[in-house]
């Protein structure tokens, strides 16, 4: 078979004419322990990251370890990836590096670190498709809210009683597949009903911003990475209105 | 189960849509790699329409329908009707079981009406999840095993995309692990499509009706998806080529238990299987960018045989519902190709579709039939384990990628996949130190249950 190597009429490689010249963490701190921490956070090395913050720990607060070395080299991976240098394999990677960081240090603490805010996670009753979910509890957990997984598969009652129990600022649901997101506007309803009008995030797949946008509560996800900024609005105030005007339509 | 060690096809010279070496014939009488392409329509049925039997069974009753008035509308001769299990329909054996009977009944009144050939695919929908149940002994399992044993009755052809090793995928490919991704393929996987294809198998001998085949859509399309376009940032696709070429060992084991073709739509592997196995495969590409988008729309056509659309949820389009609509484009599709074989220019019209989409990306390139067809050899010349021949895979895919310059990868793609091989390189000769290795490493991730698999 013959095979055209002049492929310009055929088709546009427009990875390799923005591919993002490869850059490193940015210099985040002056003392040798907290930097090495960031860089460790940043390769996504989790075995490093504990060996570096336990050696740490014997000078250092855990306060000082986390705000000055766990948490701003996962800030570094966030920056990497928005500007299109790292894949989400490596903020995953240093999520869970950052995260068994921190373990260590509420060890020592003694106590839990104060998270941001309570966020509940699921999918859809019917729907085992859960990667979606895994990244954005990645993200989440990444951002320094506290998720409440619960999983694939979770009837609309479990995921309401949920909400009721642990009072979170945000729920999300994932789909991909169209007869399952139904679940999504009887769980809002039925949080409505309950004057407990949090703002519920729903993407995956099948879902799309006419159906979600469709009943009260409802705010469309395009990806999981609009989950920690969708977050950060509510922390700062936004009703689920502002957040659908904000990030849809 | 004994493993492939030799290939059906002696060169990918001879792979050509259409025309597989070993055709299947239907209880209806359509002949699949025969010398046609022939279309597969499969409508997804709308939000809401799951609540009753009765309220599903008239939404597939609609849209089968549709799809088989439009071929004598437009004069396609010919159209498989696949329907994939929503999780209500195999949960409730007995749903799936009418909606068969239903379809059937509706191919066969256009049989005599208009003389349509016309067959039905069911696919059971794979209810039971790695996390939660035992994949060999669980309510669920029951439930899938039932549901095969009654739409056999009525369907042509029964397939299913099974889960096996999705616990340690979705772990791993997050992760970037190739380790990870070969254990849930090679090992996880593996092991649970044996224990399932057998008794399909078994099911569709008694039953005279066709065991299809199954895809590694649960592992390699979240790959080949995640990795996305040309401006996303998931995962590399030179990670998303090399689960495809691991995948296809996994999806193999189907036909290795019995399994005859045609093999399932969303089967981006089907090329390297048709090479191994010789049998009819369904493929789609461009014509399923109403399910997803992917960067090989008409290379993955080259040697298809029955063209699909993986899945349109039903609804108004201005041309007529949507199983109206892709069922006319698909027979389009197929009119177009079956014409390039009634001219003979079915080699010109194959390397249209191959130079379209070879070096658009890694998927693209891996999927063409030469490179198909290396893949498929490096798997049977591996035949000793699982493992030996996933490994051989994912290593002769990343020598295809590396050896050809026409191709352009990223720097970060290929950076990558010099990493992935590093890491295959350091991974044991034999299988069960490759088990022991991914015992003690993946044992404590959520949901992972060895006993599915019969590890311990």
């Amino acid at each position: 078979m013959k095979y055209s190597t002049d492929t310009s009429g055929i088709f546009t490689r427009f990875d390799m004419e923005i591919e993002v010249t490869r850059r490193s963490i940015r210099r985040i701190s002056s003392d040798f322990a907290l930097q090495a921490i960031a860089d460790c956070v940043a390769d996504g090395d989790e075995e490093k990251t504990e060996e570096a913050v336990k050696e740490a720990l014997e000078q250092k607060d855990p306060l000082e370890i986390i705000h000055e070395g766990l948490i701003p080299g996962m800030n570094e991976v966030s920056r990497l990836w928005d500007e299109g240098v790292y894949f989400l394999p490596q903020v995953i990677l240093s999520s869970d590096a950052m995260m068994a960081g921190i373990k260590l240090c509420e060890q020592k603490l003694g106590k839990p670190l104060k998270k941001k805010g309570k966020i509940i996670t699921h999918t859809a009753e019917g729907d085992i498709h859960d990667i979606g979910q895994s990244i954005v509890n990645a993200l989440l957990n990444a951002d320094g809210f506290e998720v409440i997984n619960l999983g694939t598969d979770v009837p609309i009652d479990v995921v309401v009683e949920a909400c009721l129990a642990h009072k979170p600022i945000m729920l999300t649901g994932t789909a991909l597949m169209t007869t399952t997101m139904s679940a999504f506007p009887k769980i809002a309803a039925k949080l409505k009903s309950m004057n407990f009008n949090i703002p519920f995030v729903c993407g995956g797949g099948a879902v799309n911003e006419e159906f979600v946008t469709g009943f009260d509560l409802g705010i469309w996800g395009k990806e999981a990475s609009q989950a920690p900024a969708m977050a950060g609005d509510i922390l700062e105030g936004a009703h689920w209105q502002e957040l659908r005007s904000k990030w849809n339509g | 189960m004994k493993l492939s060690d030799k290939m059906a096809y002696e060169s990918y010279a001879d792979m050509m849509f259409g025309t597989a070496i070993k055709p299947v014939t239907t209880k209806h009488g359509l002949v699949i790699g025969g010398g046609f392409v022939i279309p597969e329509i499969v409508p997804h049925p709308r939000p809401g329409s799951e609540k009753t039997l009765k309220t599903l069974m008239r939404e597939f009753e609609r849209a089968n329908f549709d799809a088989l008035e439009r071929c004598v509308l437009v004069g396609h001769p010919a159209i498989v009707i696949e329907n994939e299990h929503i999780s209500q329909m195999t949960n409730n054996p007995d749903w799936g079981m009418e909606i068969t009977i239903q379809t059937a009944k509706q191919i066969e009144e256009f049989k005599i009406k208009y003389g349509l050939k016309a067959a039905y695919r069911a696919t059971i929908a794979d209810i039971r999840r790695p996390d939660r149940v035992n994949l060999r002994d669980s309510e669920a399992t029951a439930k899938v095993l039932e549901s095969f044993e009654k739409c056999a009755e009525a369907a042509d052809i029964i397939s299913i995309e099974s889960l096996g090793g999705k616990e340690i995928f979705d772990y791993s490919i997050i992760r970037n692990d190739i380790t990870g991704i070969l254990f849930s393929e090679a090992i996880l996987g593996g092991r649970d499509m044996e224990w399932l294809w057998t008794r399909i198998v078994d099911i569709a001998e008694r039953k005279k009706c066709i065991a299809g085949g199954d895809t590694d859509c649960a592992r390699s399309n979240t790959a080949m998806f995640m990795a996305g376009g040309f401006i996303s940032k998931d995962i590399p696709h030179t990670l998303a080529a090399l689960t495809r070429a691991i995948g296809a060992a996994r999806t193999l084991v189907a036909h290795e238990c019995g399994a005859t073709g045609p093999g399932k739509d969303c089967g981006y592997e089907n090329p390297i299987l048709k090479a191994i196995t010789g049998m009819p495969m369904s493929m789609e590409g461009k014509s399923s960018a109403c399910a997803h988008p992917d960067l090989c729309g008409n290379v993955i056509a080259a040697v298809c045989d029955l063209w699909s659309n993986e899945a349109v949820a039903y609804h108004n389009m201005f041309g007529g519902t949507t199983p109206a609509v892709f069922a006319e484009i698909l027979g389009y599709d197929a009119a177009a190709m079956n014409s390039a074989v009634a001219l003979g220019f079915q080699k010109e019209f194959q390397a249209c579709l191959v130079n379209s989409d070879r070096y658009r990306g890694p998927h693209g390139f891996i999927l063409s039939p030469d490179n198909a067809w290396h893949i498929g050899k490096a798997i049977v010349e591996n035949s000793r384990s699982m493992y030996a021949r996933s490994k051989a895979a994912a290593f002769k895919c990343a020598e295809l990628l590396l050896g050809d310059p026409n191709l352009r990868i990223t720097g970060y793609e290929k950076e990558s996949l010099l990493g992935y091989l590093k890491v295959l390189e350091s991974l044991p000769d034999e299988e069960n130190d490759f088990i022991d290795l991914c015992m003690r490493k993946y044992k404590n991730v959520n949901g992972f249950k060895p006993d599915s698999y019969g590890l311990q």
